[in-house]
């Protein structure tokens, strides 16, 4: 804050910056919040009454706005409609309030505003492998809302950057007034802060996991389907990192959520905790998979090329241990042929071979399928792929190309 | 006694280090409207918050209101006296003929254009293509179709962000003010912060013609300079925004012959 003070004494004292390091913080907790004690902390239609929450909901409004009218969205009106309702399931006492929108994206995400909109990305639904993971991850995001995590979180931030301001400026003050230099202990307080932001984050997203699954189980939901989510994005995690010669990210200090692996474990006891004997609980694959069922060709080619071969794979034999279909050997063959290593090209015409073995085999298996097939000097069986290709397909933009190799 | 004579010395330049800047550039062919223009400002962006204690900033819906209406008071008066024909509109379906998409489109485009501008012109970018060539931008055919379906010449984009200092980040200014009499000098935390850009687009071109930045801030919290909610403060800032519009360059030339 000033040059001159470097050159004030620096004698060691037990003040200022350093006593606002440790009173920021209080209240961290690492332990488990149990589902149980996670009560909504809204009712129906909340609108907010206090000053700076007004002031967030008030910004939220063109933020929505622009959600809304972007052309990354997915409006197809049957998976909006499944996602509202699926939200209304699990949404408790908010459950008409929310809004859900659905992004093109290729990752593995969602998100709640602040003013109980939420946005879920594409990657999200080609993940999920039956409709409790979802509505999980959905029950997570309404937890934030009911929990009010936006307005807490921000009430946090503000009040530790203002004690922190002023712990320093009086730091300094003080420190100049007492002849010593309290530099070193205002620097140590800003990193007390910040921790605490990330850690008071963790701590929110852990609520948010007791609260969803707690939803979750309240709406005849399998309660295990949640912790299952993470050991797959773990799994993915871990085989994008292998193929790429790298080890996967371990959590850290400032991490803003907490680590996948304690998630995992988290929802595993709340799951234990939460499931009654007896009672019959649903995952709903059926009703999912005939719900997706159209945009997952769209998914499936978002993902494979967003040349991660490691992950995509993962991804498709998680998914293949539900059944394997024409779909997912096209795609697996994708993952191959972009991968394009040494020996890929056999692999990706094995995985071409076994997609059109499927009933549900998509048009461009057969016609990569001829391209393997030629490439092998059978011609009379790829002729006979590339008509097939033809036939689902007579408006293909490569037909006159394909019709000239069917000869 | 000397260091007190340096402490209020340095309080003093201190003091008068709120600053306002403007930087305007032009279409080389740019002629500032005027006469009986039909303008389209379209969803002026505004929000106005308080600046806590810690330096955040906390959006206030109550002073974003006020300054809305203030700013689109100021922007209707000082328009008409130029004879333009202005028409504001606050949300994307309220322009007949034009759906909420094709705004949207046309808003994204700009927003994109808008940041190649600040990013070549104000954050030191430039690209050789477009150096001595004036604002050489433009949102192409898409912003003359919105023209031709409208009727309006031009459209004029804004944005005005304003973070007020508040009782508790004045007070720790004050905290460092007092720190300068016994050597820890730091009243400039940083006070009121305000950013205002706008950009005018010809729709019979689709060319952006003009694009002006005003950034006031100051490291003293408790000294202001134009408060977006009051009428006056937002009438200043319209006329700082969009009071001094210089023709380009060619235009100015040809002024002079």
């Amino acid at each position: 804050m000033c040059a001159r003070c470097l050159e004030v004494s620096r004698r060691s004292l037990m003040l200022g910056g350093g006593a606002v390091a440790a009173a920021l913080h209080t209240g961290v907790a690492n332990a488990r919040i149990r589902p149980q004690d996670m009560v909504p902390l809204i009712g129906p239609g909340y609108r907010p009454t206090e000053r700076d929450e007004l002031g967030l909901w008030k910004e939220m409004e063109r933020v929505e706005e622009e959600v809304a009218g972007s052309n990354l969205l997915i409006t197809d009106p049957k998976l909006t409609e499944y996602l509202q309702n699926l939200i209304g399931t699990v949404g408790g006492p908010a459950a008409k309030d929310f809004r859900i929108y659905l992004a093109r994206i290729p990752e593995f995400n969602a998100m709640m505003f602040p003013t109980g909109f939420a946005v879920v990305f594409s990657g999200l639904l080609l993940r999920m492998r039956d409709e409790a993971q979802l509505a999980g991850v959905i029950a997570h995001e309404a937890g934030h809302f009911l929990r009010r995590h936006m307005i807490r979180s921000w009430r946090d931030e503000k009040r530790k950057t203002d004690l922190f301001s002023i712990g320093a400026m009086l730091a300094g003050v003080g420190g100049a007034g007492a002849g010593v230099y309290l530099g070193d202990y205002v620097q140590l307080a800003q990193l007390g802060t910040i921790l605490s932001l990330f850690s008071y984050s963790r701590e929110m997203e852990a609520e948010a996991d007791a609260m969803g699954i707690r939803s979750l189980a309240q709406a005849g939901y399998e309660p295990m389907a949640m912790s299952t989510i993470w050991q797959q994005l773990i799994g993915e995690e871990e085989a994008s990192a292998r193929y790429r010669g790298k080890h996967r990210r371990k959590g850290s200090l400032f991490d803003t959520h907490p680590s996948e692996g304690t998630r995992m474990a988290d929802l595993k006891a709340d799951a234990l905790e939460l499931t009654v004997p007896g009672k019959v609980y649903d995952r709903h694959r059926e009703r999912y998979l005939s719900t997706i069922g159209p945009i997952r060709p769209m998914l499936l080619d978002d993902q494979v090329k967003l040349n991660d071969p490691g992950a995509s794979q993962y991804l498709i034999e998680t998914l293949a241990q539900d059944g394997w279909d024409g779909l997912l050997r096209f795609y697996e063959g994708e993952v191959w042929r972009l991968r394009n290593r040494p020996g890929d090209e056999p692999r990706a015409a094995q995985s071409y071979a076994a997609a059109v073995a499927y009933p549900d085999a998509p048009a461009d298996a057969w016609r990569w399928h001829g391209i393997a097939l030629m490439k092998q000097g059978r011609s009379g069986e790829a002729k006979a792929a590339f008509a097939r290709y033809l036939k689902m397909k007579p408006d293909a933009p490569d037909a006159a190309w394909v019709r000239q190799m069917a000869g | 006694m000397r260091r007190t004579s340096l402490a209020v010395a340095i309080t003093a330049s201190l003091l008068s280090s709120a600053c306002v800047q403007t930087r305007q550039y032009a279409d080389v062919q740019f002629a500032p409207p005027s006469g009986d223009y039909k303008l389209l400002v379209l969803r002026p962006d505004v929000t106005v918050g308080s600046l806590t204690t810690g330096g955040m900033v906390e959006p206030r819906a109550d002073w974003t209101e006020q300054a809305r209406a203030s700013i689109t008071a100021a922007l209707r008066a000082q328009q008409a006296a130029r004879g333009g024909n202005v028409t504001i509109i606050e949300h994307r379906n309220q322009l007949t003929g034009v759906s909420e998409q094709e705004l949207a489109d046309i808003e994204r485009l700009n927003f994109a254009v808008d940041q190649s501008i600040v990013d070549a012109k104000y954050n030191g970018n430039g690209l050789p293509t477009k150096r001595r060539r004036g604002l050489d931008w433009t949102l192409g055919a898409d912003a003359v179709k919105l023209g031709q379906k409208t009727g309006y010449d031009y459209a004029l984009f804004l944005h005005a962000e304003d973070a007020v200092a508040s009782k508790g980040r004045v007070a720790l200014g004050l905290i460092g003010l007092a720190g300068c009499f016994i050597g820890f000098c730091a009243p400039n935390v940083g006070g009121q912060q305000q950013l205002d850009y706008a950009s005018l687009v010809d729709l019979r071109t689709g060319k952006v013609v003009w694009f002006n930045v005003v950034a006031a801030g100051s490291q003293v919290p408790g000294i202001k300079f134009g408060d977006l909610r009051s009428s006056e403060g937002a009438a200043q800032m319209v006329e700082r925004l969009l009071g001094r519009m210089k023709p380009g360059r060619n235009v100015q030339q040809a002024e002079k012959r």
